[in-house]
């Protein structure tokens, strides 16, 4: 497999004079993965993930992208090649097409071809969201079907690999067990590469998975032959 | 025209009566603003005593350094009651305030004077530090109320920010909505100030050419031209101000630096 995403001895911390929250962490992500990583509240697992899409910049070290440096990749093309979902789904105000449309209104997403009606229910079908309908408010919907919608929405954009950070930690059993199945599925039939953070003790139940703990600054992943 | 009628200072000793009913008040109803109307009241005379002789001694010198030296002083003192109104600290925009008000409220009072009531030199302060003055006084406001709001905005709206970030969209485009919203915001006395003009209030300038003993007529087209060159600075260095600061809020690589308070 191609490598995707390589971290390069990573170090981060949130103020300058402050001690990091972690150094010296690498790890590599091959295209179609799907990684877990787990580790306790205020690890850096979400920070993690923040790094990787450039929410928040690294002290020292380097992400690479397909081989490409990612501070050298135009931010809305690197986020929408990879894209973090953050924990608490955000929706704005407006219709369900408003929401899942949105990113086909920024310069970057004007470049695809927005999804039609069709297109859109058929996808909503298929994350759970049966019975929905396009006009009605985002808004409105329960956290359970905001994170679906979140992670349809990411989809739309064609992205090669989703980071999800804590996906299900706010939501009920079975919220959460659709939430995971979907994340399998578009690994597996679609290719998509996942790199999930959770305190859960959830295990996905897709052949390439691997499973990371994060603790105490350092970052330990069970070597490929392990699975 | 009536020559203007002195006050001398008895009368204006009178005046202080209204001061003494703002304390009354403040006291009675337990306000805690006694100490701030005091301070309040020594301010207003000592910093207008101070600014009469000031003026009087400027307009004699006819000197134009002279005035442009005191437009930049009357620019760094709005900077820092800017400073005052906006409880920042992770962000810095003192130093694109100063010059986006230093230059945009320049451009204007040089249009007004030289272009729009034709005053020869440009600089002949008795046109050219009012017509500043009047200027820099609204546009402070404007420009306190939307760098406050952009700030806020940003911070309460990190969420949202961020999502629109993470599905491509550039900076702007992530917060276009709290930029418009912050520039709306610091404009709208301003233009609310050209619909209640001579139907709810005198303004100020219109009041004090009038006692002095102007023509209405006269007084009034000088308003206009008040109330127009207030909108277009208002709006000019609201503009550039907030699409300044609003850029500073983001890092090299497009991501939010202001962290929740």
């Amino acid at each position: 497999m191609t490598k995707l995403l390589e971290l390069r001895d990573l170090s981060f911390g949130y103020d300058k004079g402050s001690p990091p929250l972690f150094e010296h962490l690498s790890l590599d992500v091959s295209t179609g993965e799907f990684i877990v990583i787990r580790g306790p509240s205020g690890s850096g697992k979400s920070t993690l993930l923040r790094l990787i899409c450039r929410l928040n910049t690294p002290r020292t070290g380097a992400i690479l992208f397909k081989g490409r440096n990612t501070a050298e990749i135009p931010p809305p093309e690197l986020r929408s090649k990879v894209t973090y979902v953050p924990q608490i789904p955000q929706m704005t105000e407006g219709t369900i097409r408003d929401n899942l449309l949105l990113p086909f209104s920024f310069v970057r997403g004007r470049q695809r071809t927005a999804p039609d009606d069709v297109t859109l229910e058929r996808m909503l079908e298929a994350f759970y969201l049966l019975g929905v309908g396009l006009d009605q408010s985002a808004m409105k919907l329960s956290v359970g079907q905001k994170q679906r919608l979140s992670i349809m929405r990411a989809i739309l954009i064609g992205p090669d690999m989703l980071l999800l950070d804590e996906p299900t930690s706010a939501l009920d059993a079975e919220s959460a067990s659709m939430v995971f199945s979907i994340v399998e599925r578009l690994n597996s039939e679609e290719d998509k590469t996942v790199l999930t953070v959770t305190h859960s003790d959830y295990q996905p139940a897709v052949p390439q998975a691997r499973s990371c703990i994060f603790r105490n600054g350092t970052l330990e992943c069970a070597h490929e032959s392990d699975h | 025209m009536n020559q203007i009628i002195e006050i001398s200072i008895p009368q204006l000793l009178l005046a202080l009566l209204f001061i003494l009913i703002a304390q009354a008040t403040s006291l009675v109803y337990k306000l805690g603003l006694n100490r701030d109307i005091t301070v309040g009241t020594i301010r207003t005379v000592s910093q207008l005593f101070l600014m009469g002789y000031a003026l009087t001694f400027i307009f004699g010198a006819q000197n134009p350094w002279l005035t442009l030296g005191i437009f930049v002083i009357m620019v760094f003192s709005a900077v820092f009651i800017v400073r005052g109104r906006v409880k920042e600290k992770q962000i810095s925009y003192e130093i694109p305030t100063f010059l986006t008000m230093l230059s945009s409220y320049f451009l204007t009072a040089l249009f007004v004077s030289w272009l729009v009531i034709g005053v020869e030199p440009w600089w002949e302060p008795r046109y050219f530090i009012p017509t500043a003055g009047m200027v820099i006084g609204n546009s402070m406001s404007a420009l306190a109320i939307s760098i406050e709001r952009l700030f806020s905005q940003m911070r309460q709206q990190r969420d949202v920010v961020e999502m629109k970030l993470c599905l491509g969209a550039n900076y702007k485009e992530a917060s276009r909505d709290i930029f418009t919203g912050a520039v709306k915001a610091g404009m709208i006395p301003s233009i609310n100030a050209m619909m209640g003009v001579g139907l709810v209030f005198i303004p100020g300038m219109m009041s004090g050419q009038i006692l002095a003993g102007a023509d209405p007529l006269i007084a009034i087209r000088y308003q206009i031209v008040v109330m127009f060159m207030l909108v277009g600075s208002t709006a000019m260095s609201t503009i550039i101000v907030t699409l300044i600061i609003r850029r500073r809020c983001f890092g090299e690589s497009e991501e939010l630096l202001l962290t929740p308070q």
